[in-house]
C-alpha cells in the first residue's frame, strides 16, 4: 500500500486503489464497504471497499480474514499482505478522508455531517468500482446509521445490484471483514506516520488510540492546544472533546454564523425593535436629531474615527 | 457547539491596518513626520480624526471600514480588529469654512490666522499651512489686500458656486466609477438593455449633493440644495397616502348603514354574544387607523351603480 499520495497532501481526501483484477471485468462480483476511524478526535476516517468475483467467496475464507477488531496489528498487516498478494482475483479502493476534511464538512455554514459524508463515500467507492468495469452484483455494507433507510437508498442508486446492508456486516460477510482489514491497515499506517504539515518541531506522537475517553489522547490535546489556532490538522475540530478544550482554553472566537441569545444579538446589530416602528414619533425622529450617515458610506461600512 | 461565548470588550491596541495616499508618507522633503489630529468636524461640530502630511502640506481625512467578525492575521500577529483605516486627500478648505463663516457673521475683514483658532482644537491652526489653503481662501471668502496683508469675510455666495462646482465634480466622478445612485437596489451582474441615462441626473446630484453634505453643516447642505435646484425631499411620512379614498362625487352623502336599528328596543335587549378566546385578545388590539377587509372590495361596486 503506498501512501505517498496522501502524505504529499493529508488536508484533503484521496483514494488509494489497487489494480482492477481482470477476472472482476468479466464475472460477477461481490463488494464488501466497511470504514476504521469512526469514532476518534485524531486522524482520518477511512473507507475501503474489498471486491471478488462471486465464485470466489469460498477463497476468501481459506485466507482467514475475519473481523478486523478480533485480530492483532500485526495480524491484519499480514492478511493485507494475503490479500494485496491475491491480486489475481481480489481487488480493494481506499477513501483517506482526512482530520480536516471531517472538521470543514461538519463545521462549514451549511453542515453536512459524518452520516452524510459516510454515505457519500461509501456510494463513491462503489461507483468508483463500476467505472473502473466491475461487474457488481451483490454489495455487502456495514451500517450507519439505520440498516433499512441506507439499504433503500443504496439500491435505489445502484439498480441492478443486490445491495445487503447489516450492522456487524463485517463478522457475518468475508467480503467485509476484507474491506474492513484494508481500511484498519490504512488508518494505522496514517495515524502512525502523520506528516504534520504545522511546524511544531519534534512532535510528540504518544497520543494513544485517539478515542475521545483515552487519557493519552486527551493529555496530548492539551499539550498541543495553540490559544489562537486551536489544533493542528490532525485533530477533528468537529469532535465535542476538542471543541470543550478549546472553548475553555482558548481565545473565543466568533463566527458570523455564530448563534448567540437573540436580544443580545439584535442589540448589538443595532436592530430595532419593531414596537418601535408603532410609537407616537415612529418614523424620522429616530435618530434623536443627529445627522444620518450618507449611503455611500453606510453601504461600504465606512466610519469617521474620532480617536485611534 | 451550543455553549456561549462571552464577548470581552475591544481592547486598545497599538497598531493598526491603513491604506494611505502615497503622499502620506513621502517624508522626505519635510522633516516633521505625518500626524493623525484631531479637528472640528464642520458637520457634527464635534472632535473627528484626521491627519496632517508631513510639514502640514496636505489634510487627509480617515475613515475606517469596519464591520462584525473581522480580525487581521499580520505578519506573526492577530489583530482583534478587524478594521481597516482609510487616509485619503481631503481639502482644507472644508475644515476651514466654519470658522470663517462664524467669523463672518461680525461682516469685518480679517486676517485668516485670527479667525481659523479653536482653544479646543489649538491644532486647527496648522490647517492654514496647506498648500491648498491660502491659495483657494477666495473660493469661499472676499479678500482685500491693504499694507501686504490680506484680509479676509466669508462670502456665501462664494462658497456656494464653490461647492456646486463640487457638487458638479463629484458626479462626474460617480459616472466614472458606476456608482449606483439610485433609489433601491441594482444589480452589478444584471445587464440593463438600454443605460436609462438622462431621468437619473437628478439622482446623481442629489446623491452627489449628500456626499458633499458630509462635509459642511446642515444649514449650508440646505442652502446648497436650494443653489442647486433641487427641491427638498418631503419626509416619507408626508408622502404616505392618505389613509382614506376621497369622494369624488359632489352628491350629498348617504349613509351606507342603517344605523337606527341600534335604537330600536330590540336590539338593545339582546344579550351580547359569548366572544371565543381568540376574538376576546383580537377585540383587545388597537384597531385605529385600521381599514375593515370589506372597504377593499366594496367602493368599486358602488361607483358602477353611479
Amino acid at each position: 500500500m503506498d501512501l505517498n499520495p496522501f502524505d504529499v497532501n493529508n488536508s484533503v481526501s484521496c483514494r488509494l486503489t489497487s489494480e482492477i483484477p481482470e477476472v472482476c471485468r468479466t464475472e460477477d462480483c461481490c463488494l464488501g464497504i466497511d470504514e476504521a476511524g469512526r469514532g476518534p478526535v485524531l486522524g482520518p476516517m477511512v473507507y475501503g471497499i474489498c471486491f471478488c468475483p462471486v465464485s470466489k467467496k469460498e477463497d476468501l475464507k481459506d485466507l482467514k480474514v475475519a473481523d478486523s477488531k478480533t485480530l492483532s496489528e500485526p495480524e491484519r498487516e499480514n492478511l493485507f499482505q494475503t490479500l494485496d498478494e491475491a491480486k489475481s482475483y481480489v481487488g480493494w479502493a481506499l477513501q483517506i478522508l482526512s482530520p480536516n476534511t471531517i472538521s470543514t464538512s461538519m463545521l462549514q455554514r451549511t453542515k453536512y455531517n459524518l452520516n452524510a459524508l459516510s454515505h457519500d463515500t461509501a456510494i463513491g467507492l462503489v461507483q468508483f468500482a463500476l467505472d473502473r468495469g466491475v461487474q457488481l452484483k451483490e454489495v455487502y455494507v456495514d451500517t450507519v446509521g439505520p440498516a433499512e433507510k441506507y439499504e433503500e437508498k443504496l439500491s435505489k442508486l445502484f439498480p441492478g445490484i443486490k445491495v445487503t446492508v447489516r450492522p456487524k456486516a463485517d463478522s457475518l460477510f468475508p467480503i467485509v471483514s476484507a474491506a474492513s482489514i484494508c481500511a484498519k491497515v490504512a488508518r494505522d499506517r496514517v495515524v502512525k506516520g502523520w506528516n504534520f504539515a504545522e511546524d511544531l518541531g519534534e512532535v510528540d506522537t504518544d497520543y494513544g488510540s485517539g478515542y475521545p475517553n483515552d487519557p493519552k489522547t486527551k493529555a496530548w490535546l492539551l499539550k498541543y492546544l495553540d490559544p489562537v489556532f486551536g489544533y493542528p490538522q490532525f485533530v477533528r475540530f468537529s469532535w465535542s472533546t476538542a471543541q470543550t478544550l478549546m472553548d475553555s482554553k482558548a481565545v473565543s472566537v466568533h463566527w458570523d454564523d455564530d448563534e448567540e441569545d437573540g436580544e443580545k444579538a439584535a442589540q448589538r446589530q443595532n436592530n430595532r425593535s419593531m414596537l418601535s416602528y408603532f410609537g407616537a414619533s415612529a418614523g424620522g425622529n429616530d435618530q434623536n436629531g443627529t445627522h444620518q450617515t450618507h449611503r455611500y458610506f453606510t453601504d461600504r461600512r465606512l466610519k469617521s474615527l474620532n480617536t485611534l | 457547539m451550543a455553549a456561549k461565548k462571552k464577548r470581552t470588550p475591544n481592547v486598545q491596541n497599538d497598531s493598526w491596518v491603513v491604506v494611505a495616499a502615497d503622499s502620506v508618507i513621502d517624508t522626505q522633503k519635510h522633516d516633521s513626520d505625518p500626524a493623525f489630529v484631531r479637528l472640528r468636524n464642520p458637520l457634527t461640530d464635534a472632535a473627528s480624526l484626521y491627519m496632517l502630511g508631513s510639514g502640514d502640506v496636505q489634510l487627509y481625512e480617515v475613515k475606517a471600514f469596519e464591520e462584525d467578525f473581522h480580525s487581521w492575521f499580520v505578519g506573526q500577529t492577530v489583530q482583534r480588529d478587524g478594521r481597516l483605516i482609510f487616509v485619503t486627500p481631503m481639502d482644507p478648505l472644508y475644515l476651514i469654512l466654519p470658522y470663517l463663516i462664524k467669523s463672518g457673521k461680525e461682516g469685518k475683514f480679517q486676517p485668516v490666522d485670527q479667525v481659523v483658532m479653536d482653544e479646543e482644537f489649538p491644532a486647527c491652526s496648522r490647517l492654514l499651512s496647506c498648500t491648498r489653503s491660502l491659495t483657494s481662501l477666495h473660493h469661499i471668502a472676499e479678500e482685500k489686500e491693504v499694507g501686504g496683508l490680506k484680509f479676509h469675510r466669508y462670502s456665501q455666495e462664494r462658497t456656494m458656486n464653490w461647492l456646486k462646482k463640487k457638487v458638479e465634480r463629484t458626479v462626474t466622478a460617480l459616472k466614472k466609477r458606476n456608482i449606483s445612485v439610485g433609489e433601491g437596489v441594482k444589480s452589478a451582474t444584471f445587464i440593463r438593455v438600454k443605460p436609462d441615462a438622462d431621468s437619473h441626473e437628478e439622482d446623481y446630484l442629489r446623491y452627489a449633493h449628500g456626499l458633499i453634505s458630509e462635509y459642511i453643516s446642515e444649514d449650508l447642505s440646505k442652502a446648497l440644495l436650494k443653489h442647486l435646484g433641487l427641491p427638498e425631499l418631503t419626509s416619507p411620512k408626508e408622502t404616505e397616502p392618505p389613509s382614506k379614498k376621497r369622494k369624488l362625487s359632489d352628491q350629498p352623502v348617504e349613509a351606507e348603514e342603517d344605523y337606527t336599528k341600534f335604537n330600536s328596543a330590540d336590539f338593545a335587549r339582546k344579550p351580547p354574544k359569548k366572544m371565543t378566546a381568540a376574538q376576546k385578545t383580537l377585540a383587545k388590539v388597537d384597531k385605529t387607523g385600521m381599514k375593515p377587509m370589506s372597504s377593499f372590495f366594496s367602493p368599486k361596486v358602488k361607483a358602477e351603480k353611479k
